[in-house]
């Protein structure tokens, strides 16, 4: 069964449960199912359809309908500059995708540069069912999503709350905390939510006697993405002391591996927990993550050699450093690659060193990661113009707006006399990143 | 004080446009945060999420106006 047979499965069984609210709409699993059935008329089976995401009931009546029409649904960033949706659009049309393919999910992911991921229909109920096991998603289960849903984060989230029958709120973001505070008010049992690093971090900072009086309430918070700081780790547990607070290892390439419970009085930092039921977590003799399991994706569309450089005999090399301790949990250690964490969307410096480069008058940068206080890391940007001309941070920042999502658009700017490369002409990232400017 | 926010916020929010006639509709949850955090750095004033109101973070004006209110409290 795929999900959006689950899906009407449910509209059979529960008709008139809510199966999704956002924005003052509401809608059930019977109404849901039936606008799935008739948009499915608008697509064909074997097209891959690339959408830009939207964080409203409408992205799943089109998400499902493209799966029910045997398509492949590739959300896309919600801000993508028109001339990069058209450019994926067109690889896209042109590319040959494995059957049993449901989803493309754009990413920066393990190995640096943004690339398409193939996630079959069976890796998305292996993902739901890891997800209903090891957290506890229950049918009476109140969901909140205020992440993007074109990402892993926040889409596999769909999977469980689908198959279970529960009701998903979805929010535009987290800039207006009392729209979250208003969909935790919502009559539920008990609800739970997925959250980056960052989001915890602002809550803790700016709501966070509010949120404890819904202690009774919260049964769960999943956090992934980046890494919690262990004192937000710590002040969480004490805001929400019956609530089950999950740190996850996940990644769209490997799908949900493992989760760990860290309000278990022991609060372990780097402690991801034991691998779910249909995941194996291996270490390799580098000590670099490897997953094996259902969850794992198809690989790269239209990059065959990119594939078989991270995907081989069923299991994805990561480039995570990590251990497994005596009880079988996994323990990261780091990251092995250049690639910025920035509250949870991973970055590819070089990917916003080549959208910079064409700025009038730019003449060489580097983009590195500095530390912020509340997304942790934040992109700077290090720029050398010609002709001792002066910098304006504005137009460059608007000028890669246009070029690049905007998430990957730096925070900091700074200008500098020269750009320290090494004697082969690469960028020296290592000199940089041990300035800690 | 206007100008002294603008500046702040000039440096640390780069892409929003700070002269925009509804400044709320600009930013994201990181810019409200930052907004809440620079500006209770510089005036040592305690702002929270109550605070982050689309009326407060409309404009430089209704932010100036809340900081004001902050300080006289």
């Amino acid at each position: 069964m795929r999900l959006v047979d689950y899906l009407h499965q449910n509209a059979r069984l529960y008709p008139d449960k809510t199966a999704a609210i956002c924005g003052g709409e509401k809608i059930s699993y019977k109404e849901l199912s039936k606008k799935v059935l008739e948009r499915s008329s608008s697509y064909k089976s074997g097209q891959v359809v690339p959408f830009k995401s939207s964080q409203s009931i409408d992205f799943l009546i089109t998400y499902f309908a493209i799966h029910q029409a045997g398509g492949v649904a590739a959300p896309l960033e919600g801000d993508i500059p028109e001339n990069r949706f058209g450019e994926i659009s067109e690889i896209l049309s042109a590319s040959i995708v494995p059957d049993g393919t449901a989803d493309i999910l754009y990413t920066t992911g393990t190995t640096g540069k943004s690339k398409g991921v193939m996630i079959s229909h069976k890796t998305i109920i292996a993902d739901a069912e890891n997800l209903i096991e090891g957290q506890g998603f229950s049918h009476d289960l109140l969901f909140i999503i205020s992440g993007p849903l074109n990402h892993i984060g926040s889409l596999s989230k769909i999977f469980p709350v689908t198959m279970q029958g529960a009701t998903l709120y979805i929010l535009e973001g987290m800039k207006d905390l009392d729209k979250f505070f208003q969909a935790l008010d919502y009559p539920a049992a008990k609800a739970a939510t997925f959250f980056v690093p960052a989001t915890i971090r602002m809550l803790l900072m700016f709501s966070g006697d509010r949120l404890a009086k819904y202690a009774d309430k919260i049964d769960f918070i999943e956090s992934g993405a980046a890494p919690l700081a262990h004192s937000d780790m710590l002040k969480l547990c004490e805001v929400l002391p019956k609530t089950r607070l999950y740190n996850t290892y996940a990644s769209t390439e490997t799908g949900i591996i493992s989760t760990y419970n860290f309000n278990d009085g022991q609060c372990i930092p780097g402690c991801l927990g034991k691998p779910m039921s249909h995941s194996r977590i291996i270490i390799t003799p580098e000590g670099k993550i490897s997953c094996t399991g259902d969850t794992l994706m198809s690989g790269y569309v239209n990059d065959p050699d990119l594939t078989a450089s991270v995907l081989k005999d069923n299991t994805i090399y990561t480039s995570d450093i990590g251990e497994l301790d005596e009880r079988g949990r996994l323990n990261l250690k780091g990251r092995e690659t250049d690639v910025i964490n920035v509250g949870g969307f991973k970055v590819s410096p070089s990917e916003v060193e080549d959208a910079a480069m064409s700025f009038p008058g730019l003449k060489d940068c580097i983009c590195i990661g500095v530390p912020h206080p509340i997304t942790g890391m934040a992109l700077k940007l290090i720029v050398e113009l010609e002709n001792s001309r002066r910098l304006d941070k504005s137009s460059l920042a608007k000028y890669l707006k246009g070029k690049l999502e905007l998430y990957k658009v730096p925070l900091l700017y700074e200008q500098s006399s020269a750009i320290k490369r090494t004697f082969n002409g690469k960028l020296d990232r290592k000199f940089y990143n041990s300035q800690k400017i | 004080m206007k100008e002294r926010i603008r500046e702040i916020l000039e440096e640390a929010l780069p892409l929003v446009d700070l002269d925009s006639d509804f400044l709320f509709r600009e930013l994201d949850s990181l810019g409200v945060a930052t907004i809440l955090m620079k500006l209770s750095e510089e005036y040592s004033i305690k702002l929270d999420a109550k605070d982050a109101t689309p009326k407060n973070l409309k404009s430089l004006d209704s932010l100036e106006a809340m900081v004001k209110s902050k300080l006289e409290k």
